[in-house]
């Protein structure tokens, strides 16, 4: 099948394979979490703080108490200290925030948990969780956001970027830009809700939930509980979409092992859509200041890019996207600089382009302002400062293609027939914009471990405890073990999702595939050594060599250390601490996998509406193993890219920092309605220095610069220039 | 508790109930068919949707005790008896209609009601219905291609 939605693989790209969950998906059989049952299953359901920072004097459980079927609650009072402090992740530990489980009588923030009630069914467990009375002290004025007074900005100084004199340069530029940008609060909001379900045999603890690493979960909870991590299982076979909120320990886990343990049966919390917005992390508000200066022919001369975040008093969190954002582009003056702001918030966290969304934004609109007051294409002024030195440290990319993929969107898109003038581009009561932007994503990777088992029939297993997140991970898999044995696809399984396999990287950072691959990659090549069978041995060859070794398996191990990791850091990965590990992290080189954005919006010349009438993306990211599965990451990319730019934004109460939209109703997000045609293109490219498996990802780069190409476009069509996420119709009136 | 006697994909149920228990977790909870998602539990993604009596219902809107008497069909049974899957299935799994997947049995209940009405399906009204279900992942495009090759291939497709 071919055409634009099913790309035939390119060079260095592999099959399109079908999916190899499809089946399951598409009858029901798959079961996530959240559907495994087990016998006599008590159900549990959360209470969540309804102030703001504050204290809680006390608790009035009668009520609750009195729903028929409840079993017990659990309540800072009576979880006492069963739940020990575990550092959070941003410490080096496991955690997605620092705050102890029902820890204390002091709440935080709004949607913090501060009861839990056990009960026969589900809905008595909600019932009685309504009923509980809690009285409490107030903060009187806690800070809400990053603009509130009371929050307290921090400098983080090891994230500052410098090369040259910025100030001075700056100051000589002949063109200048200085412009400010917001950022809104963002949550992920997977269709699947948090889910766990804890079951005690004897002292060994079995965990199903929904997880990108099943091993943060289980080390950070074997911590937690004071329990032996050998005794700990977690399993994820099937995750309904993640995008960074369930990729660490949050606070249930812990709450829902020790009721089970207390009730001596299974205990089964799925948090609410409203509880999820406080359950996990989330993209927080930035502000940014970007400046530029350029020489008159478009060449950037001087670049600071300085953001401010919005974290928990709990936790110092920052994405830190100027890291990125300062080594895109030749310039011989930067200066990059994070700050994080502290408010009464739960701790925001890592959702799809976690740096890279708004700080993309930021600097790509900031380009376009530049091209505008040059009076100069934007697609020239990019390729003016095309470089393949990473201008801060001078080190190479290992490979970059952002030129590339600029000419083939645009030809793609027709970007020759742009007429430049704002407002020159009408159709009837329709004006209409055309805007593009780069998109970029470090390449990253983290040390994994992959075992692959040959059987005497010619059937292969490859066992990892990555995880199926929709991404295409179980494909992928399956993939690389069939090609780098010889065997045919179809004689491969796959097992991942359960921390019981050889563990793999934290699934996030797009770090997966390039990671899990890796390993695969070693195993396979163990394997064929063993058998001595050579690479490109026939499948009937190496039947003929298991055979004739007499073992009814051949079955190796192959451990991934990625770039920039000691060796004396693989065992970090059998203690649940593989993190990603890339970009512009390494001593000796950058690495980024590439794209451009294209997007033509219409809007209305009286009601100001504004439609995205197409999208055209181009992405050179290495090796594609399936372009398939990578292609429409890419496409789900750039719809979300739409919807940060003209849709999501969590609102914030501001007497409490309540999310007053904490639900998928008010919470917008794209539908099918938002959405015309979108066009991912896969850009061939082979980097043979990034990895073992020369992949750089793609979960995550389709969304960035589409905010960008928005907000350039919406300049283009009105002349008007926003710098304030979401776009909406009132802000063009 | 209330008892309650329905059909679930041709199979005869009788199960007694909480006259506050969802359509939706009878389904899972009592029948077992976990097929049946929940996303967001007030009847916006869609995710829960199922056929009662011919009509797309969202079944977390629905109390389980409202499904006495009523036909329901859910993602379990689309398949035939032997495992085959039906056109709709074949043309998500062929044309990529989905990633992570939690969306999957709602669209494939929302676009099978689709199928089955009389005056055929367009582009516009093919937009129009599956707008009302969110898939996040997001696989818009393929989930549209999907339902347009299935309803060509039994011949519903009107070129509008």
């Amino acid at each position: 099948m071919t055409g634009p939605l099913f790309p035939q693989g390119g060079p260095n790209m592999g099959q399109p394979a079908p999916r190899y969950e499809g089946r399951a998906k598409v009858t029901g059989e798959a079961r996530y979490p959240s559907d495994v049952r087990l016998p006599r299953t008590a159900h549990a359901c959360l209470h969540l703080s309804r102030i703001g920072r504050g204290t809680i004097r006390g608790f009035d459980l009668t009520a609750a108490r009195a729903v028929h079927g409840v079993i017990d609650i659990l309540t800072h009072e009576t979880v006492g200290d069963a739940i020990r402090q575990t550092p959070a992740i941003y410490q080096g530990g496991y955690t997605s925030d620092s705050l102890l489980p029902l820890g204390s009588a002091e709440i935080a923030h709004w949607g913090q948990p501060i009861a839990m009630v056990v009960a026969e069914t589900y809905e008595a467990a909600r019932e009685a969780a309504q009923r509980i009375v809690v009285t409490t002290a107030p903060h009187p004025s806690p800070a809400v956001d990053i603009n509130a007074p009371g929050a307290e900005t921090r400098a983080l100084e090891p994230m500052m970027v410098q090369a040259g004199d910025f100030d001075a340069a700056y100051a000589a530029g002949p063109i200048r830009i200085d412009a400010r940008y917001t950022t809104p609060a963002q949550h992920q909001n997977p269709m699947e809700l948090f889910a766990t379900q804890c079951v005690w045999e004897g002292d060994r603890l079995t965990v199903h939930e929904p997880s990108q690493y099943v091993n943060s979960v289980k080390f950070g909870l074997a911590e937690q509980l004071g329990v032996p991590a050998d005794n700990i299982r977690v399993i994820s076979t099937h995750v309904g979409g993640a995008f960074g909120a369930k990729g660490f320990l949050t606070q249930r886990t812990a709450l829902v092992a020790i009721a089970a343990r207390r009730l001596g049966r299974p205990v089964k919390l799925v948090a609410t859509r409203e509880q999820g917005f406080t359950v996990s992390g989330y993209r927080a508000e930035t502000r940014q200041h970007v400046q530029l200066a350029a020489t008159r022919d478009g060449r950037l001369t001087a670049l600071r890019h300085e953001g401010w975040e919005l974290t928990s008093r709990a936790d110092t969190v920052a994405m830190g996207g100027a890291s990125m954002t300062t080594r895109l582009y030749a310039c011989p003056n930067i200066l990059g600089r994070v700050n994080t702001v502290a408010a009464d918030r739960s701790t925001p966290g890592f959702m799809r382009a976690p740096g890279e969304v708004p700080y993309g934004f930021a600097l790509e609109t900031a380009l376009d302002e530049l091209a505008d007051r040059l009076g100069m294409d934007p697609v020239e002024l990019r390729r003016v400062n095309d470089t393949q030195t990473e201008p801060v440290g001078g080190l190479p990319y290992t490979s970059r293609s952002l030129m590339r993929c600029f000419d083939v969107a645009a030809a793609t898109f027709g970007w020759s027939g742009r007429s430049p003038r704002p407002g020159s581009m009408r159709e009837g009561d329709w004006l209409i914009g055309w805007g593009c932007a780069s998109a970029y994503y470090p390449a990253q990777a983290g040390n994994s471990a992959a075992r692959v088992r040959l059987t005497a029939d010619g059937t292969a297993h490859v066992a990892s405890a990555g995880h199926e997140l929709g991404q295409g991970m179980t494909t992928m898999m399956a993939q690389v073990a069939a090609e780098e044995l010889g065997v045919p696809l179809e004689r491969v399984t796959v097992s991942l999702g359960d921390s019981d396999l050889p563990p793999a990287v934290v699934n996030g950072g797009s770090a997966g595939t390039a990671s899990v691959a890796s390993a695969i990659m070693i195993a396979c090549d163990a394997i064929r050594a063993r058998l001595g069978v050579p690479r490109d041995a026939p499948y009937a060859a190496l039947r003929a060599a298991v055979a004739a070794s007499g073992l009814a398996f051949v079955e190796e191990l192959g451990e991934a250390r990625a770039h920039g990791r000691s060796p004396e850091s693989l065992p970090d990965m059998y203690r649940g601490r593989a993190l990603p590990l890339g970009g512009v992290e390494l001593p000796d080189r950058v690495q980024f996998a590439m794209g451009a954005q294209f997007v033509e919006l219409r809007i209305h010349r009286w009601t100001r509406e504004i439609r995205v009438r197409r999208a055209v993306g181009a992405f050179a990211a290495g090796r594609i193993i399936n372009p398939r599965t990578s292609h429409s990451q890419l496409l789900g990319g750039m719809i979300w890219g739409i919807g940060s730019a003209l849709h999501e934004h969590t609102d914030i109460d501001q007497r409490n920092a309540a999310y007053t939209n904490a639900n998928l109703a008010d919470y917008l997000v794209p539908v099918h309605a938002d959405i015309s045609e979108i066009q991912a293109i896969l850009v061939s490219e082979e980097d043979r220095l990034v990895n073992q498996a020369g992949v750089k990802g793609v979960g995550e780069i389709g969304v960035v610069g589409v905010a960008a190409a928005i907000s350039n476009a919406v300049f283009h069509a009105t002349g008007r220039r926003l710098r304030d996420l979401p776009i909406k119709l009132e802000h063009l009136l | 508790m209330t008892e309650v006697r329905f059909t679930v994909n041709g199979t005869a149920q009788c199960v007694e109930v909480e006259p506050r228990l969802t359509l939706a977790d009878m389904l899972r909870e009592e029948c077992g068919l976990t097929g049946t998602h929940l996303g967001c539990e007030h009847g916006v993604c869609g995710a829960c949707t199922v056929l009662m009596d011919g009509l797309p219902v969202r079944s977390c809107l629905v109390f389980g005790v409202q499904a006495e008497g009523a036909e329901i069909r859910t993602v379990e049974g689309l398949a035939a008896a032997d495992g085959t899957l039906n056109v709709l299935q074949r043309a998500f799994q062929a044309q990529h209609g989905l990633q992570c997947g939690f969306c999957t049995p709602g669209f494939l209940m929302l676009a099978t009601w689709l199928l089955e009405q009389k005056e055929g399906v367009d582009e516009a009204r093919l937009r129009e219905v599956l707008a009302s279900n969110l898939c996040r992942c997001t696989g818009y495009q393929n989930i549209l291609a999907a339902v347009r090759v299935a309803a060509q291939e039994i011949r519903v497709w009107r070129e509008g």
